[in-house]
């Protein structure tokens, strides 16, 4: 039942017709520069935003979204869900690079408009993603040449100014917007629509344009070779891969093979929160199609492997499994239950909301307002941040304590609050009456936090 | 064809409220995904579903489902309000009947009882698996979770005389 646009009068619901008209233009410069080569069948679409996977997190489960829509999608008040089978975990895993890397190799040019987007999106929010240094594709010419390039390495160094790049590409969407709000008056969305996207196989070809003149010609027909999809611990093509929290990929069979009571990865040293990890199927689907004869050999070597010592694997797995049963989860909210800092996350180990001790930088401005957790603080780790910042050593940290409100605040919150974000938190605290307060406790920084975004947005 | 009015406009856009600690859902990302179901609903659309926005307002919908043969909704047709929130697709969209209905997870106001748009909503879910969901529902009330306590009891108890009614009120609703 597609109703068609209204004539529009006033000038705001024009207004509110431009903005729209000029998503779906953002909508179909997506499907219109989607070259024949890049085709881009099911695999590697988030299923939260329904586009091209943009710094894809793999989290624990298997499942892999955007980054931000990882982000969006989780509570800060108790224990997240994976979106798509609802496992629950704690932790905000890191980017996996080698698919962020994957992806912007596979789709060059659906992977920069995703990329010019978000940069857009994140300059209207004021946080940014994380962003990598090219090293894989490695041509500092483009970073020069490339429009699409330059907005990353510019925010690279924090700077929360708006590129000129970006400005610059707004300058172009512009006579489109102001092409389709006198359309909107009188033609219907698909009218709209066919007009739209009209301009944006103009701006695609565009996107294109710049693209191949950024010495990337070659890029487009890189294939995908094995060495862009290597296990870090043995070094060949992944097989059954199992991403991280830190964002790193391993074969299955190799991680389960060094089990020990905390699993720390090879690559970063970075401890990997208890919990399942699952292998992550829509990535292992993609090197069964891509390389199925590699993938054969390698399961044919695994297999053989496995014999010799399946006993032992066998129970490197279920001492891996088994600690990580939702009694411990549990166990662990109560006993540090008074203590949760809510919607304030761990920029290293990625958990979030932190529960503990936290510590917070008074260097590192950040409006998101991932802080450090205890542990993590404790072992001065260099990793990168969750969201650019880097604690340095010298950086001066204060320890916040999560302030206890009384329950009856909690249960205020929880009725006058539409989406019931705290009825989780009360579940959780039903599951161990044993500690009646765990979790009721509602630091003062979720105030804090909203009232300062409240007052940027 | 009569449509009540009821108190539908109750599903008001009032989300965003200050408990959120950090707004990074924008607006334009919810209506890009909205736009994306709205395409992918026109080109595959459920079998006896339509859904498309009322106006100008991408957040405001209306739906209807044909009510599936062998049901005593057979053949009429039920309009939906869909209402998005600004941080869609975190939170459910709210769906409400807006034909009256005799079924025991749709109360007299449209509000219908249906897990997946209440706790068991998860961001990869879509409007087009909710309609398909709400038509399931059709054939297979689900008398342990409803909305309207005496209509599950008599779906329980009296399945022919609830099938009467429900087709009574088809009739006098929704043809």
């Amino acid at each position: 039942m597609d109703s068609p646009l209204q004539s529009v009068n006033d000038a705001a619901a024009a207004a509110a017709a431009a903005v729209e008209a000029a998503e779906e233009q953002d909508r179909t410069l997506d499907l219109a520069s989607v070259d024949p080569v890049e085709e881009n069948d099911e695999a590697f679409l988030c299923c939260i935003c329904l586009e091209l996977l943009y710094k894809p997190i793999v989290l624990a489960c298997g499942h892999i979204s955007c980054f931000w829509c990882t982000h969006r999608a989780m509570n800060g008040f108790g224990k997240s869900y994976c979106p798509i089978c609802r496992c629950p975990y704690r932790h905000f895993p890191s980017i996996c690079q080698m698919l962020h890397f994957l992806l912007l190799k596979m789709y060059p040019v659906a992977y920069r408009v995703r990329e010019k987007q978000m940069l857009e999106e994140e300059k209207k929010a004021g946080f940014f993603s994380p962003q990598f240094k090219e090293n894989l594709t490695s041509s500092n010419s483009c970073e020069e040449s490339d429009v699409l390039v330059s907005p990353s390495t510019s925010s690279i160094s924090g700077s929360q100014n708006v590129p000129a790049s970006c400005t610059f590409s707004a300058a172009i969407c512009f006579p489109d917007i102001t092409e389709s709000l006198d359309n909107a008056s009188t033609s219907t969305l698909g009218q709209n629509g066919a007009e739209n996207v009209e301009a944006d196989r103009n701006m695609a070809a565009e996107v294109r344009h710049n693209f191949t003149n950024g010495d990337h010609k070659d890029k487009t027909c890189v294939p995908i070779c094995t060495t862009d999809l290597q296990c870090i611990a043995c070094s060949e093509l992944l097989f059954r891969p199992v991403v991280l929290n830190c964002g790193h990929v391993y074969c299955e069979s190799c991680i389960f093979r060094q089990v020990d009571e905390q699993f720390r990865c090879q690559l970063c040293e970075s401890p990997h929160p208890k919990g399942l990890l699952n292998v992550c199927l829509e990535l292992d689907r993609f090197l069964e199609e891509h390389f199925s004869k590699e993938y054969a050999t390698r399961r044919e070597a695994i297999r053989l492997q496995h014999i010799d010592s399946q006993q032992s694997a066998a129970q490197g797995r279920s001492c891996f499994e088994n600690p990580f049963s939702s009694a411990k989860c549990s166990l662990q909210l109560s006993d540090l239950g008074r203590n949760i800092h809510l919607g304030v996350g761990c920029d290293y180990c990625g958990m979030f909301p932190i529960i503990g001790e936290r510590h917070k930088c008074k260097d590192c401005e950040e409006l998101i307002g991932f802080d450090l957790c205890g542990e993590c603080y404790n072992s001065c780790s260099k990793r990168p941040g969750r969201f650019n910042q880097q604690h340095k050593p010298e950086h001066k940290f204060e320890l916040v304590r999560a302030r206890g409100y009384p329950r009856i605040m909690l249960r205020l919150a929880s009725e006058s609050s539409e989406d019931g974000s705290f009825l989780v938190l009360s579940d959780d605290a039903t599951e161990d009456p044993e500690d009646g307060q765990a979790g009721h406790s509602i630091s003062d920084d979720v105030l804090e936090n909203s009232e300062s975004t409240n007052s940027t947005t | 064809m009569s449509i009540s009015g009821g108190s539908g406009g109750a599903g008001g856009g009032s989300v965003g409220r200050g408990m959120s600690w950090c707004s990074t859902t924008s607006v334009s990302s919810s209506g890009k995904r909205i736009q994306k179901e709205m395409s992918e609903f026109g080109a595959y659309p459920p079998e006896d579903c339509s859904a498309g926005p009322k106006g100008d307002n991408l957040y405001q919908w209306i739906a209807a489902i044909i009510g599936p043969s062998g049901s005593p909704y057979e053949g009429a047709i039920f309009f939906l309000d869909i209402t998005f929130p600004t941080d869609y697709p975190f939170k459910p969209p709210k769906v409400m009947f807006k034909t009256r209905i005799y079924h025991c997870n749709v109360d007299l106001d449209g509000n219908i009882s249906l897990d997946i748009l209440k706790d068991s909503w998860r961001p990869t879910l879509t409007i087009s698996k909710v309609l398909v969901a709400i038509k399931s529902m059709f054939t297979e009330p689900d008398p342990y979770n409803p909305a309207v306590p005496n209509v599950a009891y008599l779906y329980l108890e009296d399945r022919a005389k609830h099938d009467k009614i429900a087709s009574e009120w088809t009739m006098r609703f929704a043809t």
